[in-house]
């Protein structure tokens, strides 16, 4: 066993940080915040070609045919760049509607058309099957046609016409759309339940690998500015008071990837105890990119707490991220429960 | 002690499991860093005995010989650390040379072709057990801290040691003082070049903080299994539900569970990373560093699961919970303290200014 990248998933990392650091710089993601939709069209089209939609999608349903740890690969990228948009949802919502054998509805989302996320509530989980009925909390529904509407159960995709209520609500992250919508009976356009695929547990990966890119950004930038900023004569990553913290963000991230990598094996390879890992990847990788965030804005002194410097960005978007897939508390339930690690 | 290390070393030599990722020409399997782990990690679900005094010769003694030392000293000592018939300890710290180690004041000066070494060595487990010591001294007072040491294998029944038991918090007494009055070792014994033994050094605490660790990183798994055991088994700190029906215990329970299970992804990671270089990186601290974290979380833990049988002193079930969580405090101070390990990672790591 090799729990490192292989030379080939590190190529597919390579050119998503290369694209995005092109195609999205900070100062783009900035004026997204304040535009009607937080998703550039003509970055959102390029990246449909790229085959981010499809990465991990089987070539016989129109896939690129990579498996999960390609896909976690790419979804850590775009967590470390904080690209704004429903990347994992989109992606996640065209193996729904390829699973549910809607291939014309696949193509359509694989080539760019973004899909919502219905956020996991506390305690008030939507039914998924067939229909969906229930209270939903959405990420990134405000242009979209579709949500999709993830429990451990199953993954379905709803219209967002087919709502009511649906109201947008600012969001704790600027460059998050958030909308409260209901759900009465909505027909899905597409569901799989999680016997045929389990959609939800790929979600709880993407939503892991977007906090791990979290943790590792903000402790790059931590490091970074403890590099060059001077007090007291010296830099202060020269004192260990910075220094131990920053230490302690890299075991954190460590940890995070080193878990994402092994979840995304053992749920591709079906381990007994894939169910576990992937929770243990989710709690582990939300405390993570809360921590590092947090430190980061520490770090940074008083500019950490301005708008103007980024590290902002960091907190808010990790707090979006641990309530994707399932809460935390959802997660700590599940890793009680799951099976002991073999 | 020794009787039942050794012995137990000799019975897992004999049926082939002694040195499974050592070289072959030198009693080993030859085979990979993952198939060793793989022995450890069933060796922890077995709950079988800790390797105890016979860890220093298997875990970095040898791999540090093995990396550094001439065919002859590889050809004499190592298949004697491998079947059991040679028990090795560590001489690295001193009274005044703790964390700052290339303060070491041990002093060995050149006579004909041998050393003689006055001083003293402090926290050598299993010194009165040992018959042979990595030994860690300064051969040119002189020169700048980190040159004029020398690392020299000291044979434990030389005349002029002199070997203290220190007791110990958790009750134990296998650490010692070692004090040396005019010891005379062959210049043979030296490993690497005379006053270049910092280097050396280096690379036996790479593999005590890389790889050394490997088996108790692999055993925290199974005693957080226990633990969840013990909750369901135990009444709740207030009240008759179960423990784990307590919702802090649960989730502390929880939360720990899924960070060793990180640990041990990070142990994979780490042996997929070594088995590209042959000497652990300084990565290997940020493995300490958690182990250290997780071992005494677990420790709190289990003394708030088992309420008051935590201040009983009898073994409790298959597990000695009171002793482990007291033998965790020392978790974060041996083989380089938890601060040294922030400095490292800082510093050999991220790359930030001493």
């Amino acid at each position: 066993m090799d729990l490192l990248p292989t030379t080939e998933q590190e190529e597919i990392a390579a050119a998503a940080r290369s694209f995005l650091a092109k195609e999205l710089p900070e100062s783009r993601i900035r004026q997204l915040a304040d535009e009607e939709m937080n998703v550039d069209a003509p970055v959102w089209s390029a990246v449909a070609q790229l085959g981010w939609f499809a990465l991990g999608l089987p070539e016989d349903l129109g896939g690129v045919g990579y498996g999960l740890p390609e896909e976690v690969m790419l979804f850590r990228e775009i967590g470390r760049h904080l690209a704004p948009g429903p990347f994992a949802s989109t992606a996640l919502a065209a193996r729904v509607a390829a699973r549910a054998g809607d291939a014309a509805l696949a193509s359509e989302i694989v080539e760019g058309m973004p899909v919502g996320l219905a956020l996991a509530g506390d305690g008030t989980e939507p039914v998924v099957g067939p229909r969906v009925s229930g209270r939903l909390t959405i990420a990134d529904a405000m242009g979209a046609g579709l949500v999709l509407v993830a429990v451990p159960g199953g993954c379905a995709l709803v219209e967002t016409t087919a709502l009511s209520g649906l109201t947008a609500l600012p969001c704790i992250d600027e460059t998050t759309r958030l909308a409260d919508a209901e759900a009465y009976e909505v027909a899905a356009v597409a569901y799989v339940p999680t016997e045929v695929d389990d959609v939800f547990r790929r979600g709880v990966l993407f939503g892991a690998a977007m906090l791990t890119g979290i943790a590792e950004a903000a402790r790059d930038s931590a490091v970074e500015h403890a590099k060059v900023r001077l007090q007291f004569g010296q830099p202060i990553g020269s004192y260990q008071a910075v220094k131990h913290p920053c230490a302690d963000m890299a075991v954190r991230a460590e940890a995070a990837a080193s878990q994402l990598f092994f979840a995304a094996v053992s749920a591709e390879t079906g381990r007994p105890d894939a169910a576990f890992q992937a929770s243990a990847s989710k709690i582990v990788a939300s405390d993570a990119a809360r921590r590092n965030a947090a430190a980061n804005v520490q770090i940074h002194g008083g500019m950490g707490f301005s708008f103007e410097q980024h590290a902002h960005l960091y907190v808010k978007r990790a707090q979006v991220l641990a309530h994707a897939f399932g809460t935390p508390s959802f997660h700590l339930a599940a890793a009680l429960e799951g099976v002991p690690a073999a | 002690m020794r009787e039942f290390d050794v012995n137990w070393l000799k019975e897992r030599f004999v049926s082939g499991w002694g040195g499974i990722a050592w070289p072959v020409e030198y009693g080993g399997r030859g085979l990979s860093l993952t198939q060793q782990l793989i022995w450890y990690e069933e060796y922890a679900h077995l709950g079988l005995p800790g390797i105890d005094s016979t860890f220093v010769g298997i875990s970095h003694a040898g791999p540090t010989l093995i990396a550094r030392a001439t065919e002859e000293q590889k050809a004499h000592h190592l298949p004697k650390i491998l079947c059991g018939d040679a028990v090795w300890c560590q001489g690295f710290s001193e009274p005044e040379a703790g964390s700052d180690l290339a303060s070491l004041r041990t002093r060995a000066e050149v006579d004909g072709d041998e050393l003689v070494v006055t001083g003293q060595k402090i926290w050598t487990s299993f010194a009165d057990l040992a018959d042979f010591q990595e030994l860690l001294v300064r051969t040119d007072p002189e020169a700048p801290r980190h040159k004029g040491i020398t690392w020299v294998i000291c044979d434990m029944h030389y005349p002029g040691i002199d070997i203290r038991p220190i007791r110990t918090m958790d009750g134990g007494s296998h650490f010692a003082e070692v004090f040396y009055d005019e010891v005379r070792i062959p210049l043979t014994n030296v490993v690497g070049r005379i006053d270049e033994g910092w280097s050396v050094a280096m690379s036996t605490l790479s593999f005590e903080r890389g790889t050394a660790f490997t088996a108790s990183q692999v055993a925290l798994a199974d005693c957080v299994e226990w633990l969840i055991e013990e909750a369901r088994r135990r009444p709740a700190p207030c009240g008759s539900r179960p423990a784990i029906h307590d919702e802090e215990v649960a989730r502390r329970l929880s939360r720990l569970r899924a960070d060793i299970a990180a640990l041990r992804a990070m142990t994979y990671a780490s042996i997929s990373r070594n088995a590209r270089t042959p000497i652990p990186g300084p990565e290997g601290s940020m493995l300490k560093l958690h182990y250290s974290d997780l071992h005494q979380e677990l420790g709190r833990l289990s003394m708030d699961v088992l309420g008051l049988d935590g201040l009983k002193l009898a073994p409790q079930d298959h597990f000695d919970w009171v002793h482990d969580f007291l033998l965790g405090f020392s978790s974060s101070i041996g083989g380089g303290t938890s601060e040294i390990q922030r400095n490292i990672i800082g510093e050999r790591v991220l790359g930030l200014p001493r």
